[in-house]
């Protein structure tokens, strides 16, 4: 009897090596415990035997079927892993994925920016009345001003010939907010604006704006820089810097265009045209909005009072903004919806 | 605007390297786009912003240079002779407001010959054209002090001056060959018989200074900007001289302009001045003070500046300043700074020359107007259900608000046209989002851009305004598209795409009603109550060859402004702990016969019906002509305990027989 456990442990183990799946695995514990196994047949002889060998063999045979049992339950648990082998070089199954538009993002990330800072996001609509988008905003009629801003006129009737456009900015958000409501305001608008500009790499007679303004007691040019230094370090890198260059525009006064230091050449101004930044072009530096102190003449167009007043007021392109952000060098890419190109920014 | 750094020596002595200079003035506000150098000059080209109008002049640059170089520009102006009198013509001003200031200086016995060197460096480096010493002269004249100058053939004038209007068609022909009709917007000078130049705008051919000519008669003058404007406007064209007119000439720099020529135009080209007469009265300029606060300025800017540094400032930009006492000062503009009129004004010229990289960077405690907080909401709105959109596997798309005003029509709404359209293509408002679905559609399965391991359907969505005219004018309207293309199945993801974007708007109590839609077979309106928040459907085949897909394309359209006042209130809704069971069911059903119906016989009792769900469904062998087959998966539940087998049996084998009951309906 004792050769014949010995027997068949040595054929289990050998058998046990070669098990590959979970169904062997039970394959196995049917040929070695099974009713009709040699193990079943040892176990029936028990019986028959003398007295005291009942007890040692009886002990014998449960240590055998324990020593069997545990190992078929050791391999159980990996038994799947054994089970097929498939070619794991296969290209994965690509499942479609949702996406929103670069530029909402971008104009969702940069108004998020502002409300961490107190500011609210409020919408203005595209089709504007002329003194909103002009005169309320110090842009008179027939004034040369007025030639920087080329605006689509819209023929709504012939009593209002005139009167209505497609707004050529979003600072008329800036005049319907004001207009309504009381200082203190803190308020960031973005939208689509238009201009009848013809279609090239870089314009588009459709394209985004970003206006943001706040109005207070104790408003200054200081408060303007702070808000944008950590408007830019924020969005684009911890180190950028700031530049501020004189500028004109008819509603701010003073009136300022703001260049951030080149993120990518860290503003490392290179002669050698070969080695020059593509981005900056070498200059370090890259414009990406305008901004100043509200004219006082536009705050008295809203009824605020401009001596107990005071505010700033800042406008950039949200375009420009993505193009230099992600080096998007076409800005016909953003309307032309290529899923090649959609599915680079998902959310 | 070009000028050159020689030109500018005649003023003021640079003594910084030309690079320098350029970034001193880009920080400054006068942005140098361009500087080359050209032989001995150096060739800046600047940006001049509408306000700076002393910026048209080397005198008004040379000033700023002399700022930015912490100086102040010291000019020796001309003493004009005013003699002899003119007396063989006169000068007749129609309108003052047109010309209020008109001087003429007569100059006999000339020679015309081709340019002078210096003169033609100073013309063509500033982006001029070089045409003879006359011309060149009255060029550099104006390049200097900013006042446009003309010269006329005297000989070739008849009779008096007359600063007028012209009359309807009355003909002009420039000195660039183009014969003009003129209108009353034109204001012209004229002799006793005809037109001889658009005042300020051209000069015409039939007085003009040719090799031949021997005497001149040198007009300088202040025209209204205004009359300018519109008088160039009409003549379609646009000039040096206009350019400057239209803003505004430096009045009190004209008597030396129109002497410093005429003296340059004997000393250039012989002959002798023989007459001078003034017409109208130099425009008495305003004699500003401001009144300005180093206090108030230090609150502007967020910085306290010494007294003595804005002092100085402002005096080199040739400000007079006045102490009134330790806080407020008495400022007076240079007389060619017509745009500094306020305290403001005079804050950014000190500013923009102190520096603003001076100036500290503050975070402001930012407080606001409670008020206003609930305007925000349509902005959120549109971000969260574009979110959610996106989730739904849709990839937000964004096209031009401008199309055709022959353009696809959906429903029937008033088209906004464009008054000044850039092109036919974009000469209206779109009144639906289709277009510029089907135009990215279009553009991306002709590109394949999906990937060739894609099964080829596209998903998109757009939210964006809409536009149309109303019996009150226009509306404006927030509007969600979704599109798929693909095949004829899609039209119930799409469906489904709606149903879930209305639960998650908690919108429930919409449905769907089979309406009719230009251009659109299988279109369904979505409802709710009365209220019509949008349809979907399918694009006819017309318009699918039309649009040249060949896929079908399904879309839809929701009103975001009507979906907003429908939307409810997110609320928990308990479900029930106990399981639910479920039975199938294999029907057959004359084509005729909506699955509405089938719908509404199956949930006739409701007691315990959870849920219906269609596992298949099958047209073709084995089934009738004219029929379809589905397979539907009832799941039974109750909220109160857990149902038997048996009493699930029950209730199923009632809905077999009611099922069973109906005309060109079988089980299978
Ligand atoms: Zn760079």
């Amino acid at each position: 009897m004792e050769n014949e456990i010995k027997r068949l442990e040595e054929e289990f183990q050998k058998d046990f090596q070669e098990i590959k799946s979970s169904k062997d695995l039970e394959a196995l514990r049917i040929k070695y415990l099974g009713r009709k196994s040699a193990f079943m047949q040892l176990f029936s002889r028990i019986p028959t035997l003398a007295k005291e060998e009942k007890g040692i063999w009886g002990k014998k045979l449960n240590t055998f079927k324990n020593k069997i049992t545990s190992l078929l339950e050791s391999k159980a648990g990996q038994g799947e892993n054994n089970e097929e082998k498939i070619d794991l070089t296969a290209p994965s199954v690509s499942r479609e994925e949702g996406s929103r538009h670069v530029l909402s993002t971008v104009s969702k990330e940069i108004c998020s920016i502002f409300e961490r800072l107190g500011f609210i996001t409020i919408e203005g609509k595209e089709i504007e009345e002329e003194w909103y988008n002009f005169e309320a905003l110090n842009i008179p009629s027939e004034h040369p001003s007025r030639e920087d801003f080329d605006t689509f006129y819209l023929d709504i009737g012939e009593k209002d010939k005139g009167k209505y456009l497609l707004r050529s900015h979003t600072s008329p958000s800036q005049i319907r907010v004001m207009k309504e409501s009381k200082p203190p305001l803190a308020v960031i608008s973005p939208g689509r604006v238009y201009r009848p500009d013809e279609v090239d790499a870089t314009h588009s007679f459709m394209f985004h704006q970003i206006e943001g303004f706040a109005v207070a007691k104790d408003m200054n040019f200081a408060h303007l820089k702070g808000v944008l230094l950590h408007f830019v370090r924020e969005f684009f890198s911890t180190g950028v810097e700031l530049r501020f260059r004189p500028h004109f525009f008819p509603f701010t006064e003073p009136s300022v265009e703001v260049d951030i230091s080149c993120f990518i050449c860290k503003n490392k101004k290179v002669e050698d045209s070969k080695k020059k930044c593509s981005v900056c072009k070498g200059k370090g530096w890259l414009e990406i909005l305008g901004c100043g102190m509200i004219h006082p003449k536009v705050l008295k167009a809203c009824g605020i009072d401009f001596k107990k007043y005071k505010g700033f007021a800042f406008g950039m392109g949200v375009e420009r903004i993505a193009m230099l952000k992600y080096g998007i060098n076409d800005i016909r890419l953003f309307y032309e919806n290529d899923v090649r190109f959609l599915k680079q920014f998902s959310l | 605007m070009r000028f050159s750094l020689n030109f500018i020596q005649e003023f003021l002595r640079v003594d910084v390297s030309p690079k320098e200079l350029a970034s001193l003035l880009t920080m400054a506000g006068m942005e140098v786009e361009c500087l080359e150098k050209q032989a001995t000059d150096w060739i800046f080209d600047i940006e001049v912003t509408t306000n700076r109008y002393d910026w048209l002049s080397m005198l008004g640059i040379a000033r700023e240079i002399a700022v930015v170089l912490g100086k102040k520009l010291k000019v020796d102006y001309p003493s004009p002779v005013k003699k002899p009198s003119l007396s063989t013509r006169d000068i007749v001003i129609e309108d003052k407001r047109d010309c209020p200031y008109y001087i003429g200086r007569r100059i006999e016995g000339i020679k015309v010959s081709s340019p002078k060197s210096w003169l033609q460096e100073r013309i063509l480096n500033c982006g001029l054209t070089s045409v003879n010493d006359i011309v060149d002269i009255t060029n550099y004249s104006m390049l200097k002090w900013g006042n446009p100058l003309h010269a006329f053939d005297a000989d070739r004038l008849e009779g008096n001056i007359y600063i007028r209007r012209a009359k309807k068609n009355e003909l002009l022909v420039g000195i660039d060959g183009k014969e003009r009709i003129l209108t009353k917007e034109n204001l012209v000078i004229s002799d006793s018989k005809k037109v001889i130049a658009l005042a300020g705008i051209i000069g015409g051919k039939n007085t003009e200074v040719t090799e031949t000519t021997k005497n001149i008669f040198l007009e300088a003058a202040v025209f209204s900007p205004l009359t300018v404007r519109r008088s160039r406007r009409a003549a379609g064209l646009d000039t040096e001289s206009s350019y400057r007119f239209e803003r505004v000439v430096p009045s009190h720099l004209l008597e030396y302009a129109s002497y410093e020529a005429a003296k340059l135009i004997t000393e250039v080209s012989g002959g002798k001045n023989k007459g001078y007469k003034v017409a109208g009265k130099k425009p008495q300029l305003e004699k500003k003070s401001i009144m300005i606060s180093l206090n108030s300025l230090s609150n502007y800017l967020g910085l306290v500046p010494l007294k003595s540094k804005v002092k100085k400032i402002l005096q080199n930009l040739d400000f007079k300043v006045k102490d009134l006492s330790k806080d407020k000062m008495i400022v007076s503009p240079s007389r060619s700074r017509f745009d500094v009129k306020r305290e403001v004004d005079v804050y950014e010229e000190f500013s923009r020359i102190y520096g603003y990289d001076k100036i500290p960077s503050e975070i402001p405690f930012l407080k606001r107007n409670l008020a206003i907080s609930d305007q925000t909401a349509q902005y959120y709105f549109k971000g969260e259900l574009a979110n959610f959109v996106a989730l739904l596997g849709f990839k937000e798309i964004i096209t031009y608000s401008l199309e055709e005003k022959e353009q696809l029509k959906i429903e029937d709404n008033g088209v906004i046209e464009l008054i000044n359209p850039l092109r036919s293509q974009e000469n209206a408002l779109r009144s639906n989002l289709f277009f510029g679905m089907a135009k990215s559609l279009k553009y991306n399965l002709n590109r394949a851009s999906m990937g060739t391991g894609n099964r080829g359907d596209l998903h998109l969505f757009e939210i964006a305004d809409i536009y149309s005219k109303t019996s009150k004018g226009f509306s404006e309207t927030s509007t969600l598209a979704l599109s798929i293309s693909g095949k004829k199945r899609d039209f119930f993801f799409l469906k489904g795409a709606i149903e879930k974007i209305l639960n998650f708007l908690n919108l429930d109590n919409f449905e769907f009603k089979e309406e009719a839609l230009n251009n659109f077979t299988n279109s369904l309106r979505i409802n709710v109550g009365n209220c019509n928040l949008g349809f979907l459907g399918k694009l006819n085949q017309q318009q699918k060859n039309n649009f040249d897909l060949k896929e079908d394309l399904f879309f839809a359209q929701l009103d975001l402004s009507s979906v907003v006042k429908n939307r409810g209130q997110k609320k928990y809704k308990s479900f029930s702990s106990f399981p639910a069971i479920w039975r199938d069911i294999s029907i057959s059903v004359k084509k005729s016969i909506k699955f509405k119906e089938i719908e509404k016989i199956i949930k006739a009792d409701n007691r315990y019906l959870a849920s219906l769900a269609i596992i298949d469904i099958y047209e073709g062998k084995d089934i009738p002509q004219g029929h379809r087959a589905f397979t539907l998966r009832i799941f039974y539940q109750s909220g109160e305990r857990t149902l038997t087998s048996n009493e699930v049996d029950c209730f199923h084998n009632q809905i077999r027989e009611s099922l069973n009951k109906q005309e060109d309906l079988s089980l299978r």
